[in-house]
């Protein structure tokens, strides 16, 4: 009665109710989420629907109809799977990148052994052949699927390992593992006798010594200096200093985080300890850079000096307290190196005045722009 | 069969006929007199938006490509269309045979190929060498940028040679004949598009880039746009005029554009004007120069008030000649008309004389202050504002009195 098709649809407009009244109750009813998992509801009923009624498009005659009824597909828990897939990427859409990604692993993992399977049952009239084949077909994916996962198992647990020792220590350990590696492959090339159930002892164990020190490195953190570089969070507003650099923890690669340069209103450069600036449009240098009102606009700095450069946004001050003191406020790139940019993001929702001055400066570079607001 | 069963026969198949044949004609004369609407459209002499009247170098560039492409693009859709009705017609299905069947005509098919490919290289070459010439920015002599909110467009000019202090405006955007205006286009909101049609092709206006749009007008004059890009409720409300004056009167323009600000005479009605407007209006309406009771500049805050974070500046309201996003005129029919009509050589001078208490369009300015939202959709409702955190979208009712219309009135009319 049912085919594959519809019974795959059918569980997933199942899983897509559950969600959407999961997520319904326990997340935010009138967020984008509930309405996406409702859409996929609808729309998994729908092509439910479709596909019982066409039996997958596939049999639209009588005679299909009772040859595809002979044909009985062995019980599959992979629709399941896949359902659950579709499950975790959506979950993923509203959570967090990780568990979207691990939902298309199921999904495309899931997706491949279903096929395989839906495949291998008809390839011929001889189910022992037919078990065969898909053994086959699924071992050439199977296999490298699971090295693969292996490989990034082993990464991450070595990772910590090298994450927790010392920057010398984890030298050392690099130097060490790897001659181990070349030496005990250099053995088992030259004396083949050694192969066999020695191997699969010192395979295990080495992955057991892995394992464990990978965990406990895991547990115990990174070493104190990288546990600093985190903690010391350079992109906060306390961390940032937009004056001489005094931390000695900032990104060096700061450029590579640039990618707006086809929507930034003006470039400032620094050159031989000098500021000045040009505006998009004009081919010339401009002292003053005017600024729309209330709206995010990019600045690219250009550092073409030797030495380390930022470039700081003074944007007037603000009142701290009801007692009239006042602050001033502004912000700053990261430092950057010869040849490298960074963009300034601004918004500005006071007209510059008087009272509110603003500009462009460099520490250790002389000149300003002047900003002006309308 | 008798004369009269073959009458009442030939009656019934009427019967059941008629409907059919003439719902069929009902429907021919409908897309018959569509299509004759949509061709005599074309004949319309009030048409300040047609793509096909270029006036300048932009709009012309476009104009030559359209004049290469059409008549391909026409010529080609008329035989196959005259093609396919001809096979529609000759083969369709009288309960002939099927033809003897075949798999194809290798040299039908390559000649099909390579026709068509060298119809869209010859189409290629000279859209290519348009857009890159329309894209051109190297030799540009004014800057301006250009914000779309919903639903009105913000004109800055930064400071460059000839303007020494920027300008901000809205509505009409003003520029020199004869001058490669670069417009950098943003938006504060939702993506809209800015078009010109008698000057150039349109150009998405997006949140957080920026895009380049190249402005010329061949001579002094009024060209209208409109918004092109579905921006929500009063899209179609979001209209905009440019304004091209010849390099002295844009001398002249910008000077008045810089005048500061002086309070109306103190015991005057406009006065009275100034004091609601710093109570009511400066909220969100920035007027550059104007000072508090104790001689503090009055600094807006529509950041704090409109969710898209600014409203229009007003401090030169009455040198433009409408307002509300272009929607409505600031000056009356017979006033805009002499404008409009202006010849070139005048036009400059009659617009620069901006809104006299004469020409003003009470009517519509009095009704926007009495209730804005009843005269152009907008999310202004102070019961739906959970979305926007409080924010308005558009102008609020702000529930002005008869006399404080007309004390409002008597100071706009001073702001020019």
């Amino acid at each position: 009665m049912f085919t594959p098709g519809s019974k795959f649809f059918v569980g997933l407009s199942g899983l897509a109710l559950i969600s959407a009244v999961l997520y319904t109750i326990f997340v935010n009813p009138s967020d984008i989420g509930a309405y996406a998992l409702f859409g996929l509801l609808i729309s998994g009923g729908l092509v439910s629907g479709f596909s019982f009624y066409t039996r997958d498009g596939d049999a639209d005659t009588e005679a299909d109809a009772v040859e595809a009824a002979a044909y009985a597909p062995s019980p599959s828990f992979w629709p399941l799977v896949f359902a659950l897939g579709v499950a975790v990427v959506l979950l993923g859409v509203a959570t967090n990148a990780i568990v979207f990604v691990l939902g298309i692993a199921v999904l495309v993992g899931a997706g491949v052994e279903w096929t395989i399977q839906s495949w291998a049952e008809r390839a011929t009239s001889d189910a022992e052949f037919n078990n065969f084949v898909r053994h086959r077909a699924i071992g050439a994916l199977d296999y490298p699927g699971l090295a693969a996962a292996g490989l990034g198992v082993i990464a991450f647990l070595f990772s910590r390992i090298m994450l927790a020792a010392s920057k010398g220590g984890a030298a050392v350990i690099f130097i060490v593992v790897a001659a181990a590696i070349v030496v005990y492959a250099f053995m088992l090339s030259s004396k083949p006798a050694l192969r066999g159930k020695s191997v699969a002892m010192v395979v295990t164990a080495a992955a057991l010594l892995l394992a464990v020190a990978g965990v406990a490195t895991a547990i115990s953190g990174e070493r104190p200096e990288l546990a600093e570089y985190a903690e010391a969070d350079h992109y906060s507003k306390e961390h940032r200093e937009c004056g001489e650099e005094e931390g000695k923890h900032y990104d060096h690669e700061a450029n590579n985080t640039v990618s707006l340069r086809s929507a930034v209103l003006a470039t400032v450069f620094v050159e031989n300890g000098k500021i000045r600036a040009q505006m998009i449009g004009l081919k010339k240098d401009v002292d003053t850079i005017t600024v729309p009102r209330s709206n995010d606009t990019n600045i690219l700095f250009r550092n073409l000096d030797e030495e380390d450069h930022r470039l700081v946004a003074n944007l007037g001050t603000q009142l701290v307290d009801e007692t009239g003191v006042k602050e001033k406020v502004g912000t700053c790139t990261q430092l950057t190196g010869k040849n490298q940019e960074q963009v300034l993001t601004l918004n500005i929702p006071k007209p510059s005045s008087d009272e509110q001055v603003y500009s462009f400066t460099v520490p250790g570079a002389e000149g300003e722009i002047k900003v002006v607001v309308p | 069969m008798s004369h009269i069963d073959s009458v009442l026969t030939k009656e019934k198949a009427v019967d059941t006929v008629t409907p059919v044949k003439s719902s069929r004609r009902r429907i021919i004369t409908a897309l018959a007199g569509l299509s004759g609407a949509a061709f005599l459209s074309g004949c319309a002499t009030n048409a300040p938006q047609d793509t096909f009247v270029p006036k300048g170098p932009n709009a012309q560039l476009i104009d030559n490509l359209n004049m290469i492409v059409f008549p391909i693009a026409g010529a080609i859709g008329v035989i196959v269309l005259t093609l396919a009705t001809y096979i529609y017609i000759k083969f369709r299905d009288k309960g002939q045979a099927i033809p003897a069947q075949s798999h194809g005509k290798p040299v039908v098919e390559i000649t099909l190929t390579i026709i068509p490919a060298l119809i869209l290289t010859v189409v290629g070459v000279f859209t290519f060498r348009t857009i890159f010439d329309l894209a051109e920015t190297e030799d540009t002599e004014l800057i301006i940028n250009v914000t779309g909110q919903q639903w009105w467009w913000e004109y800055d000019y930064p400071v460059q040679d000839g303007i020494s202090q920027p300008i901000i405006t809205s509505g009409q955007l003003v520029i020199p004949a004869g001058t490669k205006v670069l417009l950098r286009e943003t938006s504060r909101d939702v993506i809209h598009s800015y078009w010109i049609p008698s000057l150039n092709g349109k150009k998405d206006a997006v949140p957080g880039r920026i895009h380049l749009l190249r402005l010329e007008a061949d001579e002094p004059g009024i060209y209208a746009g409109q918004c092109t890009e579905f921006c929500g409720l009063s899209h179609a409300n979001m209209r905009m005029e440019t304004i091209a004056l010849s390099k002295d009167d844009f001398a002249k323009w910008v000077a008045g554009q810089q005048k500061t600000y002086t309070s109306p005479a103190a015991g005057t009605l406009a006065a009275e004007g100034e004091t609601t407007f710093i109570n009511q209006c400066s909220r969100c309406h920035q007027v550059n120069g104007i000072k508090d009771a104790n001689g503090k500049p009055i600094i807006s805050a529509p950041d704090e008030n409109v969710y898209s974070g600014a409203a229009p500046n007003l401090t030169h309201l009455m040198s433009r000649n409408t307002f509300a996003g272009a929607m409505f005129d600031l000056v009356t029919e017979e006033c805009r008309a002499d404008v409009w009509e202006a010849k070139p050589e005048e036009f400059g001078a009659k617009y620069l004389k901006g809104v006299s208490e004469d020409c003003l369009n009470q009517k519509d300015l009095r009704a926007w202050l009495r209730n804005a939202p009843a005269m152009k959709p907008m999310y202004a409702d102070p019961s739906k504002l959970e979305k926007t955190n409080g924010k308005y979208r558009g102008m609020p009712n702000l529930g002005l009195t008869e006399d404080d219309i007309d004390k409002l009135v008597a100071y706009l009319i001073t702001l020019k």
